[in-house]
């Protein structure tokens, strides 16, 4: 057989990806395997998280070496980060199905009405799609410094009970912020493509604009629309700096308010492994990469219920 | 902004002072890294663009990853220079014997609080570790009022802020809790990261800048903040509270306070250099003091790596513990019986 050398490079290139996700996966299971055995199944449900005492002699436990008083719960971390997505995505949803609708259908009859008498202006509509994609972009760290400067004091003075802004509702205000832009556009460009003959068939019935979008345009959009929201709970799942930066870092309690403060799962690795790497034992670290596998597991499930949502595999009904 | 001006002023002067010496010394040009404390970062900044201003061939990159990776990847050889707030621990330091923790300069903390109307405010390692356990919850407590007498302390909840990232700070200060309170010392012990139990209001917030916006946007608030901050801390009209030495007498950290604490420990510091200068003896010492590091490993791969350390370190304990470097960053020089003992460590560095 004729070897082709084209053929043969960009195979290569393409297992590349596949066989980087399948090491990191590997690393983490294998590196975690000895915390798997301390923890058991008390790492799902406890809420207790200590690295014990670093600086006194490790002890062993099971056969194995772990610092004195080390104990890895992580309940609390994934309530916190499940709450906080999923609360980002009741901010985020109204109000980019809001911004998604008024791009698609209210700025095609303002630039109507205004740019007649001004045929100078460029047009309008492409500008403002392209900033909400720029929201997009922003670095996450700039959302936090937002957050620290802006919302946080804002949350504190007129809206928290107990007087500190930082917590799960400051978090998930940040995290809507995040993510709107994602679903906003996705949901703009979908819009676009409802044939112009639904449209206007809707109108020549009678309709109301209002039932136009509503009962002709959005029910065509919606299997993009819960994509849409499925791709941008994995990005608010995974978020980690702004989330460190106004979540108040909450640990060994479960969050019981809005203004509880809370970690979330990535924000927690990063806030811990430096400690970690000071321990003699290497448990933390270890445990540390058992969190990240859950982690892992937890935005591999979303993202998979998003490919099977938005393929249509799950036959969400379309509307007669 | 202002601090960073200064910063900025002294390295120019620095700069210009070296490069008008212009001292010729053995010719290096060794590629260094320096990883590790966020504390020491910007003093390090300081020294190595003094240093390789009056060193031809010098060559060292400074990263900031935080003290528990600066001891990580000295350990591992990733790095030359490890920076840390803390010396290695005994375990550690049995499993890696030719790991060195070598004192550069002091460091010390200040614990401020965000209370309007009050002025001044006395606090105690119990007090301290009775706020941040959570036994302690509102600022009229009579533990706090006995040790202020005629201070009119609010009737409000405490807002204890503590770093939710791993900190030398987290250290120094859970170190000082454990000296001075039996309680914290058997179930909280001390660490860069420690399980802070769950109080209701508590906010944890990330460096010494977050803990700094935090306290601010939190009256009735309470933080401990590296030493190198105190005067952001002075320009946001926070207070900075005296505390309890070990020989009961309430000090402020001031030049004079710290210096005497570093003194009364100079004199008993081991030749390994791994001490806690935290809860000291002396009548004005101030309890939250600390050495900074460089951890090295003693058995470098070349001979030319080692005398590169050893030229660079040598130069940090002595020209580079200048005031016009350490007074950017408010962190004291070491006391000559210390610069001894860290010459006598570089030296093994081979």
């Amino acid at each position: 057989m004729k070897l082709r050398p084209f053929r043969l490079t960009v195979l290569c290139l393409s297992l590349m990806i596949p066989a980087a996700l399948v090491a990191v996966v590997l690393f983490l299971v294998v590196y975690s395997g000895q915390a798997m055995v301390f923890n058991g199944l008390h790492f799902l449900t406890d809420v207790t998280w200590n690295l014990g005492d670093l600086y006194d002699d490790p002890v062993v436990v099971k056969g194995i070496q772990v610092p004195a008083g080390a104990e890895y719960g992580i309940l609390a971390f994934i309530v916190g980060t499940l709450a906080s997505s999923f609360l980002a995505i009741i901010i985020a949803v109204p109000l980019s199905v809001g911004t998604a609708i008024f791009l698609a259908e209210a700025v095609p009859e303002i630039e109507r009405a205004t740019w007649r008498h001004f045929p100078w202006l460029p047009p309008l509509r492409p500008a403002l799609a392209m900033l909400v994609e720029l929201v997009a972009v922003v670095p996450s760290v700039v959302f936090g410094l937002w957050g620290i400067a802006v919302l946080i004091p804002f949350i504190g003075h007129h809206i928290s009970p107990t007087g500190s802004g930082y917590g799960l509702l400051a978090a998930a205000i940040v995290l809507a912020l995040m993510i709107t832009p994602i679903i906003a556009s996705t949901l703009f460009d979908a819009l676009c493509q409802v044939p112009k003959e639904n449209r206007e068939s809707a109108f020549a019935l009678g309709s109301t604009h209002f039932e136009v979008v509503t009962k002709a345009m959005m029910p065509m959009v919606r299997a993009t629309l819960i994509g849409g929201i499925v791709l941008a709970l994995g990005r608010a799942l995974g978020e980690t700096m702004a989330v460190l930066m106004v979540s108040g870092g909450g640990s060994n309690i479960l969050p019981h308010s809005l203004f509880s403060p809370i970690s979330t799962i990535a924000s927690f690795i990063v806030g811990q492994l430096d400690s970690a790497e000071a321990d003699p034992t290497n448990m933390s670290v270890r445990a540390l990469s058992e969190v990240a596998l859950v982690l892992f597991l937890i935005t591999l499930a979303v993202n998979a219920a998003a490919k099977l949502l938005s393929s249509g595999a799950l036959n969400v009904r379309k509307r007669q | 902004m202002t601090n960073f001006t200064k910063l900025l002023r002294a390295g120019v002067a620095a700069l210009a002072i070296t490069a008008a010496a212009g001292t010729a010394h053995a010719q290096v040009d060794v590629p260094l890294i320096e990883s590790g404390s966020s504390l020491l970062y910007p003093l390090f900044n300081l020294w190595v663009g003094a240093y390789s201003a009056s060193h031809a061939g010098a060559d060292i990159t400074t990263t900031s990853t935080g003290s528990g990776a600066g001891i990580a990847q000295s350990i591992k050889g990733l790095v030359q220079i490890g920076a840390s707030d803390a010396y290695l621990s005994d375990t550690l330091a049995k499993d890696h014997p030719t790991v060195l923790s070598i004192p550069l300069a002091i460091s010390s903390q200040a614990v401020n609080y965000n209370l309007p109307g009050v002025g001044s405010l006395n606090l105690s390692g119990p007090i301290l570790a009775g706020i941040y356990e959570g036994k302690i919850t509102q600022w009229n407590d009579p533990a706090i009022a006995a040790a202020n007498p005629g201070v009119s302390l609010p009737n409000h909840v405490i807002v204890p802020i503590h770093r939710l990232d791993g900190s030398g700070d987290t250290f120094i200060f859970t170190q000082y809790l454990a000296a001075s309170d039996a309680g914290w010392a058997s179930t909280m012990h001390y660490g860069t990261a420690v399980s802070w139990p769950p109080i209701s209001g508590e906010v944890g917030a990330k460096g010494n800048s977050g803990m700094l916006s935090a306290l601010g946007n939190n009256p009735y608030g309470i933080a401990y903040i590296g030493i190198s901050f105190s005067d952001k801390v002075k320009a946001a009209g926070l207070g900075q509270a005296a505390l309890l030495n070990k020989a009961g007498q309430y000090v402020l950290p001031t030049t004079a306070n710290i210096s005497a604490a570093a003194e009364s420990v100079a004199n008993s510091t081991p030749a390994d250099e791994r001490i806690s200068m935290i809860f000291a003896d002396g009548p004005t010492a101030y309890p939250i003091v600390n050495y900074e590091y460089a951890i090295v490993d003693s058995q470098q791969p070349a001979p030319a790596i080692a005398e590169a350390i050893r030229d660079f370190l040598g130069w940090c304990i002595t020209e580079g513990n200048d005031p016009s470097f350490l007074n950017a960053v408010h962190f004291l020089p070491l006391p000559p019986a210390v610069v001894t003992l860290s010459q006598a460590q570089i030296a093994k560095i081979q």
